[in-house]
């Protein structure tokens, strides 16, 4: 990539690889395969994005009998989505998807933000400090992280129940009580994956910044994060989309229509006996893809950036 | 500016690694003072004691009349050199040296005027902007170099801060430290494997062996009169060639007997070291210094004269270094391979240099002649040996015969 290139000065850099020019048979051989692979990957991810953006346009309600290419174009699945009055005869649901589209990105967001806070800070400890308890606690965390969460679904729900008495702020039907389950279920993978970065960067960095005057929390806010932005953004990003998808566990939490996620309330779009809304579903899930390819995007930059920035000795 | 003392300092790591052992010494205020030693002595822990990023196990350290065994880097206000510099990747060279300015609230302008002074004292002002990775490593490490001077501490810390240089720059970085030490006049403690490193910078050399103290001297000092085998033959490049003799009375003198050859002992230095009448009919280890051999054709000035020879010369240009073999034993004990070792690598060539791949019956000596010498391989060569400065020591407990030793 250009970005390694770029930060290079001309004292230090290495002449350049004259690109050689090849052609036929040749090649194909050396060069051709790679890109037939890379069209033959595209189409494979490419194909189930079509068939969302073709029954998201299609004026056809049921997905059997259309084909990829809609006959009739349409923009009245968006609109069906924002309406704010039902059509008579008709059991849509309408009005929800806004707030829908809002509660799961307050979630995801939240819950994306607070993992890589919170996973830092505790890879921090696990990769600086040794105390009693650490080995134990690290190979805790993993242990946990071997049963699925949905393990748990029974547990979680009498939990956020009971205590929903005592906080009800953390109680059923309360995002934050979602969010708090979703941060603990994801604890133990992103604190490994976070500690085994932070053992990269070398201790020498967090010696010579306490020989500077440096408490633990600036080393850990003034070098080690800033450091450590390729494996933060990673994270952040699979914890957004991870939650942006999850739908068992925030069934079992939020239980009115009001207060419910993307994926619960969309559901409802396709689970009705009588007229499954295929299109107006299409239309909401492309949208609510959107805030996740614009996260990805702009982390993109600090993940490519962090990697080649890593070098700290040469 | 502090002066630095350690007093009775240990340290063990878990449970049993003793990695320094009853370590007393005083560094004065402004003095530079080389820690040197083998890979593996405890230089690098020693250092780190005294920087606050090593637990003391016993024994105190004290700053400036203060003991700080207890506080922690921040307040002992010392500045520290790592070995692979330890620069922050994402930072500019600039915010890079006033790091800890800016952590110590202060002013703007302050920092901006320290930054600028150091920088031109390291010749840094043109690449103040880039990053660390987009500099050499000699430019690095000035950076290194500027971090700690900017702050003004009470002491600097430096863990070999060369040994990441290619050779020409080391000599050239070696002399440039010197000067800024001399320039700010700040404390300083320097570790090093590398004895001429050690030789060429320290007002004073501490030399430190498993954890141990052997001597702290100064260079010229050091090399006229090591305390024991150990100091001898690991400072001094070639080391000093070191051999077995026996100790006899002969009218009223004393001589040394190599294998079945005789150096007399002036009369002077065997007054200087009444022991070594003690040593009659008994053996010890000798020990000659490279500069102190000479070949005989050349030789200025006539001397006691043994036999051997060559294996192989080295020819520097402004000298000859000649490797001659001798028919006596080598002395081979821990102190001699340790000392005359820098790493591993150069085990097998010390060991053979040391002529333990004979038969144990014959050393190998190392000859600093005149560019003049005609000396060529596998001739016999007549050498003129300088018996004022020859040096003797017990072959059990390594110490040296001393001049003081009464
Ligand atoms: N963190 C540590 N834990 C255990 N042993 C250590 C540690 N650091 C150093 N040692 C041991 O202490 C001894 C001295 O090490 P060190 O001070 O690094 O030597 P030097 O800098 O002279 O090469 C060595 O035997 C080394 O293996
Ligand atoms: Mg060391």
């Amino acid at each position: 990539m250009s970005v390694v290139e770029r930060t290079e000065d001309a004292a230090i850099s290495r002449p350049k690889a004259v690109a050689r020019r090849l052609r036929g048979p040749k090649w194909f051989l050396e060069m051709g395969w790679r890109h037939v692979v890379a069209i033959c990957a595209c189409l494979f991810a490419l194909f189930p994005i079509a068939y969302v953006v073709s029954a998201a346009f299609n004026a056809d309600q049921s997905l059997g009998g259309s084909s990829l290419i809609p006959r009739h174009v349409t923009l009245e699945n968006f609109r069906a989505i924002f309406r704010t009055s039902q059509p008579a005869g008709s059991e849509f649901l309408p009005a929800h998807y806004v707030r829908w589209f809002l509660n799961s990105m307050l979630i995801a967001g939240a819950t994306a933000v607070a993992t890589v806070i919170l996973g830092a800070l505790a890879a921090y400890a696990f990769s600086r400090f040794r105390f009693k308890g650490r080995r134990f606690g690290m190979l805790a965390l993993l242990l946990i992280q071997m049963f699925p969460q949905l393990l748990a679904v029974v547990a979680i729900y009498l939990i956020v129940l009971r205590v929903g008495d005592v906080f009800p702020v953390i109680g059923l039907n309360k995002p934050t009580a979602l969010i708090v389950v979703y941060l603990g279920g994801a604890m133990g993978v992103n604190t490994w994956l976070m500690k085994g970065f932070f053992d990269t960067i070398p201790s020498e960095l967090d010696e010579s910044a306490r020989v500077d005057g440096a408490t633990p929390a600036q080393i850990f806010w003034g070098i080690i994060l800033p450091l450590a932005t390729p494996v933060l953004a990673v994270i952040a990003l699979i914890s957004f989309i991870t939650t942006l998808n999850e739908y068992v566990i925030a069934s079992v939490i939020l239980q009115t229509t009001q207060k419910q996620t993307l994926p619960l309330g969309l559901y409802q779009y396709i689970d009705q006996q009588f007229g499954k809304h295929w299109g107006p579903f299409a239309a909401g899930v492309l949208l609510a893809a959107i805030p996740a390819a614009l996260l990805f995007t702009f982390l993109q930059r600090y993940i490519v950036q962090g990697l080649t920035a890593g070098a700290v000795k040469g | 500016m502090a002066e630095v003392i350690f007093d009775k300092v240990e340290k063990v790591y878990g449970n049993d690694v003793r990695a320094v052992h009853d370590l007393s010494l005083e560094i004065g205020d402004g003095e530079f003072v080389v820690l040197v030693g083998p890979s593996g002595c405890g230089k690098t822990t020693a250092l780190r004691m005294v920087a606050g990023l090593e637990e003391i196990s016993d024994g105190t350290v004290s700053i400036g009349g203060r003991v700080v065994n207890e506080l922690t880097p921040k307040e002992r206000d010392i500045a520290m050199v790592f070995q692979n510099y330890a620069l922050y990747p994402h930072l500019s060279v600039s915010d890079n040296i006033g790091f800890g300015l800016r952590l110590r609230k202060m002013p703007k302008e302050e920092v901006a005027s320290r930054i600028e002074w150091a920088a031109k004292l390291l010749g840094l002002t043109p690449y103040l902007d880039r990053r660390p990775k987009e500099l050499s490593g000699g430019q690095r490490q000035r950076v290194a170099m500027g971090r700690a001077i900017v702050r003004h501490p009470q002491v600097f810390l430096m863990d070999e801060p060369l040994s990441n240089l290619d050779a020409k720059l080391r000599v050239q970085m070696r002399a440039e430290i010197a000067r800024i030490q001399h320039e700010v006049g700040v404390t300083t403690i320097y570790v090093t494997h590398d004895q001429v490193e050690a030789m060429t910078m320290g007002d004073r050399v501490a030399v430190m062996r498993k954890g141990e103290l052997q001597q702290m001297d100064e260079p010229q000092k050091l090399y006229d009169s090591p305390k024991n085998l150990f100091v001898a033959s690991f400072i001094g490049s070639p080391a000093m060639n070191i051999v077995e003799a026996t100790v006899e009375r002969r009218g009223g003198g004393i001589v040394v007997r190599l294998g079945d050859q005789e150096l007399p002992v002036p009369e002077d230095v065997a007054r200087r070291r009444p022991a070594l009448s003690g040593y009659s009919g008994r053996t010890l280890a000798l020990g000659i210094r490279p500069e102190n051999l000479e070949d005989a054709s050349v030789a200025r000035n006539g001397g006691a004269r043994l036999h051997g020879r060559v294996l192989l010369t080295e020819a520097l240009g402004s000298e000859i270094l000649a490797h001659v073999q001798i028919d006596a034993a080598p002395v081979v004990t821990d102190d001699v391979v340790e000392g005359a070792v820098v790493d591993e690598t150069e085990q097998v060539v010390a060991a053979d240099l040391l002529g333990e791949s004979g038969d144990g019956r014959r050393t190998t000596f190392v000859g600093r002649f005149d560019a003049a010498s005609r000396v060529k391989p596998d001739t016999d060569i007549e050498l003129v040996v300088d018996t004022a400065k020859l040096q003797f020591f017990d072959l059990d407990t390594g110490h040296a015969i001393h001049e003081s030793a009464v």
